[in-house]
């Protein structure tokens, strides 16, 4: 298990009022798979990958990453050196070439990388789909789905073992979506990843290895 | 890729934001450069200025305040005299570095001339002749010597022995000497001249008269006058000055009490309604001395005064050197506090305006601060991030600006105090016996408008820390929340 939520409970408080989003969700994730979260606007499923992402903190409840709590590991660093991190609208520095956007989290993390950083992010995008003459331009340049393979070549850039993905297709056409799909199937499948990943698209959870269905706060397996 | 690279990328990659920023920085930073200039020019005059008129003071009746008073308490009034043990005591101070007393007359002669200068056509005598100031001295080396306003230039200053004693010894102006021929060693006579008026003609004329001789041991040379005085208005009162000083005897306080003494008692003799009105009243004293304070920084002064003024007779005052800075440096205090106003303004706008301006960029950069805490950057590294590039920025902006308020704070205050110069009727220098001829010309030409290291740092200082602060709270805001408010 590399990742485990036990007990979440995150809800916002409206008078004297508790609106519960997530309610004692306890989920686990592995290696090598490919999980979806499915779920429609406003089920809580974003919520949920803020917290396994460390980018906001639950009310109640742990998130842990093999066996140890993000907290005791400190969200920063748990960031910074355990995941790699997908965002529907990409999320990209927009003044930078893509290169530099994948140069970024190296810079950051303080896992080992190859000190050809510069190389390493080239290929990286290379076998995201980004050519060189690509790679050299600003993000701002390039089309939604180009953006967003730049995106996952940043998340890959920090050599780690958990990508979690918000809505990556959201923004992209059918053919685009299922490109990107197929991007994730192979980080899992060939390189041994969990890859989480946060959609409505009953089409993409009928891809992934293992799906679950939140639904009022409550998360359950989708078959 | 790290912080300090992604900085200096941030501001050649906006270029047109990191330009808006430069000019805002640079406006303001004129003026903030340009009130500094001022302010730190005009520091520099009052201490060179003060520098220049000395650390002396002196106790003198005020005369204002008596003034004051009305007619009926004027006759109930004694104005007594400043005692040799009071000046003493006040010469034992901590903050006097050493102090003479005076006692002073006026004699004539027949043997020498005075000096004129290049008023000897002009000059016309009406009465007696009385062309020599007899100044005494108690401290032997000269106070006026050690003070700079003259310069012993052949001979010897006078001993303790000859003071105490009262020897019949001078030290006169080389120019009075050249005048006269006379030299160190040499000796010449003066006129104690006794006059009686007669109402009928008018005319005065000599009743008695006693040669005073006296050996020359030392001659000087005037230090404060200026040699280019030019066509200005108080180059008449210059020369006069000067005129004065020239004809200047310093000879043993002792001299100068036995020839008051021989005059008061031939006044006696020849003039029966001074006797009359003298009869009965306590024995005549001829110790009417002027101390002389020489304080061992101006900057004593006002703690001297304060010391001083406890101990005082009524209606007497202390008048320090420094006290004339205030009468003729005018237009440099408007100046002050114009700058002291504006640099207060400047500092203000700038935090408030740059904050703006910060805060507006940073809210373009809102998402970007997101991206960089969502791959785990540290805090203190995007704050590091966005200081680089805002401090970069005003490093330039605060550079250009340095030499630009500069160059604009000279050009102002040359046409502020001109005008205000032209305004100014007060234009008088302070009388007393520490007149220094020092007019506001003087104090304006020491006004100098320049880049020091003193000044250079101080703006660095308060501009970057008004920058620092203006960055510092908006992004402190932003980074304090969590990513996910950040991004979403």
């Amino acid at each position: 298990m590399i990742l485990e939520a036990k007990d979440l409970n995150y809800y916002y408080q409206d008078g004297e009022q508790r609106r519960y989003i997530l309610k004692d969700t306890s989920v686990s994730f592995e290696k090598g798979k490919f999980y979806t979260i499915l779920g429609q606007s406003g089920s809580g499923k974003t919520t949920l990958l803020s917290l396994l992402s460390a980018l906001d903190s639950p009310h109640s409840g742990e998130v842990l990453f093999n066996d140890e709590d993000i907290k005791k590991i400190g969200y920063e660093k748990y960031r910074r050196n355990n995941i790699g991190i997908i965002f529907q609208n990409y999320n990209l520095i927009p003044t930078f070439t893509a290169v530099e956007n994948v140069l970024i989290p190296m810079s950051i993390t303080e896992n080992e990388i190859p000190e050809d950083t510069k190389s390493v992010a080239y290929n990286l995008l290379d076998y995201i789909g980004i050519v060189k003459s690509k790679a050299d331009r600003p993000v701002n340049k390039l089309s939604g789905g180009e953006q967003q393979r730049v995106a996952i070549a940043r998340a890959l850039a920090t050599n780690v073992e958990l990508i979690l993905a918000d809505e990556p297709t959201g923004n992209l056409d059918e053919e685009m979506e299922q490109e990107i799909i197929d991007i994730f199937k192979k980080l899992a499948h060939e390189h041994g990843k969990c890859v989480i990943v946060v959609t409505h698209s009953n089409e993409i959870a009928l891809q992934s290895d293992q799906a679950f269905l939140l639904k009022k706060g409550v998360l359950a397996s989708y078959e | 890729m790290n912080f300090i690279k992604r900085g200096f990328l941030g501001i050649t990659r906006k270029k047109g934001k990191s330009l808006i920023l430069l000019a805002v920085i640079f406006i303001l930073g004129s003026l903030i450069s340009g009130a500094i200039s001022i302010q730190q020019a005009t520091s520099n005059v009052e201490k060179s200025v003060k520098e220049r008129l000395g650390a002396a003071a002196t106790l003198e009746l005020d005369w204002e305040e008596y003034d004051k008073l009305s007619e009926e308490e004027m006759m109930n009034v004694e104005l007594e005299n400043i005692g040799l043990d009071l000046i003493k005591q006040v010469g034992e101070l901590s903050y006097v570095k050493y102090y003479d007393y005076s006692v002073s007359t006026w004699l004539g002669s027949e043997s020498i001339e005075a000096y004129r200068g290049d008023m000897e056509e002009d000059f016309v005598h009406h009465g007696p002749s009385m062309d020599f100031m007899i100044k005494g001295i108690n401290y032997a080396p000269v106070l006026d010597f050690e003070e700079q306003k003259g310069k012993l230039v052949d001979g010897r200053v006078f001993t303790q022995e000859e003071v105490d004693s009262g020897t019949s010894v001078a030290i006169i102006s080389k120019k009075l000497a050249e005048k006269n021929n006379l030299q160190v060693g040499d000796t010449f006579t003066l006129a104690n001249a006794v006059y009686t008026y007669d109402e009928e003609t008018g005319e005065e004329e000599i009743a008695t008269s006693r040669d005073l001789v006296l050996e020359v041991i030392g001659l000087f040379e005037s230090q404060t006058i200026k040699e280019d005085v030019g066509a200005d208005s108080d180059s008449g009162m210059i020369d006069w000055m000067d005129m004065d000083y020239q004809n200047t005897v310093y000879v043993p306080n002792e001299i100068v009490i036995s020839e008051n003494k021989f005059q008061y008692e031939e006044y006696l003799k020849t003039d029966e309604e001074y006797a009359e009105a003298m009869e009965g009243e306590e024995e005549a004293s001829f110790e009417y001395y002027t101390p002389m304070f020489v304080l061992n920084s101006p900057e004593d002064s006002e703690a001297f005064e304060e010391e001083v003024l406890p101990l005082l007779p009524e209606f007497y005052k202390v008048v320090s050197a420094t006290d004339q800075y205030d009468s003729i440096a005018g237009p440099m205090e408007s100046m002050s506090k114009l700058s002291k106003y504006v640099l207060i303004a400047a500092v203000i706008a700038t935090v408030l305006i740059t904050g703006l301006v910060v805060l507006l960029f940073l809210r373009d950069r809102k998402r970007e601060l997101g991206i960089y805490l969502s791959l785990g950057e540290s805090r203190g590294r995007v704050v590091g991030q966005i200081l680089i590039e805002v401090m970069v920025v005003a490093l330039i902006g605060i550079t250009l600006s340095l030499f630009s308020g500069n160059f604009i704070a000279s050009q102002v205050s040359d046409t502020l105090m001109k005008a205000d110069n032209n305004n100014s009727n007060e234009d008088v220098i302070y009388y007393s016996e520490l007149q220094i001829d020092l007019t506001t010309e003087d104090v304006m030409d020491t006004y100098e408008v320049s880049l020091n290291s003193n000044y250079i740092l101080v703006f660095y200082g308060i501009g970057l820390l008004t920058i620092l602060i203006s960055t510092v709270i908006p992004l402190v805001y932003i980074v304090r929340l969590n990513p996910k408010k950040i991004l979403m």
